[in-house]
């Protein structure tokens, strides 16, 4: 298997509780990768460093495809993000990650097809052309006929369908998803988790879930468990 | 109220932090800023009302048992009125009652002036000014009571009964006499006409409050949003701590109220320290004796109060909005629609405007009435523009900030337009009367004195004297009875056409003094004191609403601006994290008040123009150049000071979105 995205060692602090104790983890290109645990175990915490968020307190972050700022790269291509400056992690989360979150992150004022295209018109694609890209995911995501409604006319699981499609256009190497399924009831959660998957898998791209819902995390190709900022247990469903 | 609610409510103001705290004082700045203003206008208008009142004694109240005589001549001075009340004592009759601000009733020989013209007195040679008076004793000072402003001037003379500046040809005869020259027998000074300086003041005074206390309103709403949007951010824990909702709005309305209160009480206390500074700002015959701007405590406590009511209104029913809202976002799913009815009415109107400006020259009062209509008639319209505005500019938008700006526009056009409708009217009301009614002009009366004269005869008779007169004054001028400049209006006598400045004109209307036959010779100013008393005011009224309005207009905009980034915190810290460089989303908010500011702040003062050169094109006159260059100089630094106020809450924004946990949580 060859991996996209590593962290060695991750260390954070918040004054004097450790969120993340030394953690290790490896997430292979076309991989997903469940991330569960207790509340305020470090989920989030891992997640945000791994997708260069929040700056570790110790070790590293690695980056296939990426060139190191300083120092002699780790390994033959691949970069630490983890020593970035703000602008180029800022970049570097749009270009090449995608985020779900668990609501609230698509404009109200948008309509769906815009909410998607927007971040393809940050990398500046011209308008009509980032908007058609855009359409081209509402009819795989069951979406069909919903682009010009706003998110406040979608419910929950259409929302999350658009913020799939939104992660997702960019062409992005890992999507990062952060309790994807929590504002949703069991049946679309479900349902919403299963597109995610696939659709991250047919792209190609890595998908890194943070979920408390064992069912939701048994799509994915791996189940890590942290407990106290340390993984407990690690679970493999396919082999590679 | 039950007291867990307060005390709750305390509790949690208490505990919110260094961010709850910034937003509480930001509320607190604009209660005070707003009560601070409703104040200002409370006191112009109530100390105008109160000012005008004191002018009342000045024109006589005719009694046929009067037991004197009073005349009343106003007088010119470098263009500033001089008030000039003669009055004789009727032989075998009663005492009559002294003046208001003199001792007692003037005896023959006395005079007295105001501390003012006393000072013009002592300052100016006596042939511009001196010479027009008694010239043998000294003069006594008028007090307040009988003065309108420290700035008035105003002379009390006593005459014999059988002087002429009493007798009948003193009374009021040609057309421009009315309100400056009146004569009568009288029996005391119950007069009740408010004087031509100060009778328009307070109506104006009353135009400038109607076209603030929108703007005013606008910011007490806003601040109260501001208190809403971060009051929401606990409204789930509190929900969780067993709060029903009646409670969390009771402790909303609670705690926006103590602070708007506790602001509002700032701004009392910032208007009664700033009296005397407020007392020195000019309007109409000058500044103000500190004690008639003082509105007294009851209105004081009634503007406390209805900020704080306000604020309090606002807060709780954005979070009712909020709150029925399942994610608490303040979203509305489908966008109220502005309606096509809003540019019917508009344009409805505008015609009706244009019809009723065509033809005839019109009075003050149509004027205005016209402007308000005009005003309401933008009210609904703003929305209905800014949702279109927003619209066009999202068809054909290239950049994502453009993009989201444009959308924003269309998804609130209501909460655009309130953001920069200050400003726009603003604009227009500045454009109608800084630059319009500036420019009256009529005849053209520069460097004439008029010297009216019983008959015509008496006029051909004056011809040389008048000549022998000014050349001993030295004050190169003709003189002839021709009056193409209708100066003299209907009566007879001698016009002279004066050479040289402000100077000549006034040793000119002093040494032709003797040929008036107890009237006093006068210039321009007299002929325009009608006219120009509305159309300063109006002109004043028009810079000061501008200035208040661009005060209360960018207090509002850097609020509205701050409640924006606290409503969509959220939202904005994911896009954040997913990568958004802040620079997109900062501009997008700018772009949201600058779009419509730019289309319609330039379009009504434009209007505002066009309204004011089609007017006065109906009143014969022309536009003021200046006033028109003062006008873009005030929109532009108006503009840009609304530009830095939503600037300021760039850091705030900044600081919502650096924490992730904030946002994903
Ligand atoms: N920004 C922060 N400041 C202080 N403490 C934090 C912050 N973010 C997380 N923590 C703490 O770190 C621990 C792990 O948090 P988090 O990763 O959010 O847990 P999870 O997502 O598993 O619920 C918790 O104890 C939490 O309180
Ligand atoms: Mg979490």
């Amino acid at each position: 298997m060859s991996a996209v995205l590593a962290g060695v060692g991750l260390i954070k602090k918040y004054g004097s509780t450790t969120a993340l104790a030394g953690v290790d983890v490896e997430v292979g290109a076309c991989d997903s990768l469940a991330i569960m645990g207790p509340s305020g175990s470090g989920k989030s915490t891992l997640l945000h460093t791994l997708a260069g968020i929040v700056r570790p307190d110790g070790g590293q972050v690695l980056l296939r495809g990426e060139r190191s700022e300083m120092g002699v790269p780790p390994a033959e291509g691949w970069g630490r993000i983890d020593d970035l400056g703000e602008n180029r992690l800022s970049a570097l989360r749009r270009k090449r990650f995608g985020f779900v979150f668990q609501s609230g992150q698509l404009l109200p004022e948008l309509p769906a097809e815009e909410n998607v295209a927007l971040p393809l018109m940050l990398e500046g694609l011209p308008r009509a052309q980032a908007v058609e890209r855009a359409r081209r995911w509402f009819a795989p995501l069951g979406l069909d006929g919903l682009e010009r409604r706003r998110p406040g006319q979608l419910s929950g699981g259409q929302a999350q369908r658009v913020a799939i499609a939104r992660a997702l256009a960019v062409a992005p190497d890992v999507v990062f998803a952060d309790e994807p399924t929590g504002a949703l009831d069991q049946a679309t959660g479900t349902e919403v988790v299963r597109l995610l998957t696939s659709v991250t898998r047919e792209q190609g791209a890595a998908l890194v879930m943070v979920t408390h819902d064992a069912e939701v995390a048994a799509h994915c190709d791996r189940i890590l468990q942290v407990r106290d900022g340390r993984i407990s247990n690690y679970s493999q469903f396919t082999v590679s | 109220m039950r007291s867990p609610v307060l005390h709750l409510t305390w509790h949690l103001a208490r505990s919110s932090g260094r961010r709850g705290l910034q937003s509480q004082l930001l509320a607190a700045a604009a209660a005070a800023v707003g009560s601070l203003v409703l104040l200002t206008l409370l006191a112009a208008y109530l100390g105008a009302g109160a000012r005008a009142d004191r002018t009342a004694w000045r024109t006589p109240a005719p009694d046929r048992h009067g037991t004197a005589i009073q005349a009343l001549t106003t007088t010119y001075v470098r263009d500033e009125p001089i008030t000039v009340v003669s009055l004789a004592q009727l032989p075998h009759h009663a005492r009559t009652p002294a003046p208001p601000g003199l001792n007692s009733f003037p005896k023959q020989g006395d005079w007295y002036v105001s501390p003012a013209l006393a000072r013009l007195l002592r300052t100016l040679p006596p042939t511009q000014l001196a010479y027009r008076f008694p010239k043998s004793t000294p003069y006594a000072t008028i007090s307040a009571a009988g003065l309108a402003s420290p700035d008035e001037l105003v002379a009390v003379i006593g005459r014999a009964p059988t002087d002429p500046t009493v007798s009948k040809s003193a009374d009021r005869q040609g057309i421009y006499d009315d309100g400056l020259t009146a004569r009568s027998v009288v029996s005391g000074f119950a007069g009740t006409r408010r004087s031509v300086f100060t009778a328009d003041d307070q109506a104006a005074v009353l135009l400038g409050v109607g076209l603030l206390v929108v703007p005013v309103i606008v910011l007490a709403a806003a601040a109260g949003r501001l208190g809403a949007a971060r009051r929401e951010q606990r409204l789930a824990a509190l929900r969780l701590a067993g709060a029903t909702p009646r409670q969390i709005l009771a402790m909303t309305g609670v705690e926006a109220a103590a602070v708007g209160a506790a602001g509002a009480l700032v701004g009392a206390v910032a208007y009664g320290a700033l009296l005397p500074a407020l007392a020195e700002v000019p309007y109409g015959i000058g500044t103000w004796y500190v004690g008639q701007l003082w509105v007294g405590l009851p209105w004081v406590a009634a503007v406390v109060v209805g900020v704080a009511g306000l604020i309090a209104v606002s807060a709780m029913s954005t979070l009712r909005q909020v709150a029925s809202s399942p994610l608490g976002v303040a979203q509305q799913s489908d966008p109220r629609r502005t309606r096509l009815v809003r540019l019917v009415l508009f344009v409805a109107v505008l015609v009706y405007i244009r019809v009723s400006t065509d033809g005839s020259a019109l009075k003050p009062g149509t004027l205005v009435a016209l402007m308000v209509l005009f005003y309401g008639a933008f009210w609904m319209f703003g929305p209905w523009i800014v949702d279109r505005l927003g619209r066009v500019v999202g068809r054909f938008a290239r950049r994502p900030a453009t993009l989201l700006a444009a959308r924003r526009l269309s998804d609130d056009p209501r909460g655009a337009w309130r953001t920069v409708s200050g400003l726009v009217l603003a604009g227009f009301v500045a454009g109608f009367f800084t630059v319009g009614l500036l420019g009256i002009v009529g005849f053209d009366h520069r460097g004439q004195v008029a010297v009216p004269t019983a008959n015509a005869a008496d006029a051909r008779h004056a011809v040389g004297e008048a000549r022998r007169l000014l050349r001993a004054a030295g004050v190169d001028a003709t003189v002839g009875t021709d009056d193409e400049g209708f100066l003299l209006g209907s009566s007879d006598g001698v016009v002279a056409r004066v050479s040289g400045g402000p100077a000549a004109l006034d040793t000119a209307v002093t040494v032709l003094q003797p040929l008036g036959a107890g009237r006093l010779p006068y210039a321009g100013a007299y002929a325009e004191a009608q006219d120009t008393a509305v159309s300063d005011r109006l002109a004043q009224l028009g810079t000061a609403t501008l200035a208040v309005s661009f005060l209360v207009a960018t207090a509002s905009a850097g609020l509205t601006a701050a409640a924006n980034v606290l409503d969509r915190r959220r939202t904005y810290g994911l896009l954040r994290l997913s990568g958004t460089p802040l620079r997109v989303l900062d501009r997008a908010r700018v772009r949201e008040t600058v779009l419509p500011l730019l289309v319609l702040a330039g379009g009504t003062t434009a209007t505002g123009l066009y309204a004011a050169v089609q007017v006065n094109k109906a009143a014969g006159s022309t536009i003021s150049t200046s006033g028109a260059v003062q006008l873009a100089v005030c929109v532009t630094l108006g503009a840009l000071a609304m530009l830095a106020a939503i600037g300021a809450s760039r850091p705030l924004l900044r600081a919502v979105t650096a924490d992730p946990a904030h946002a994903t949580d």
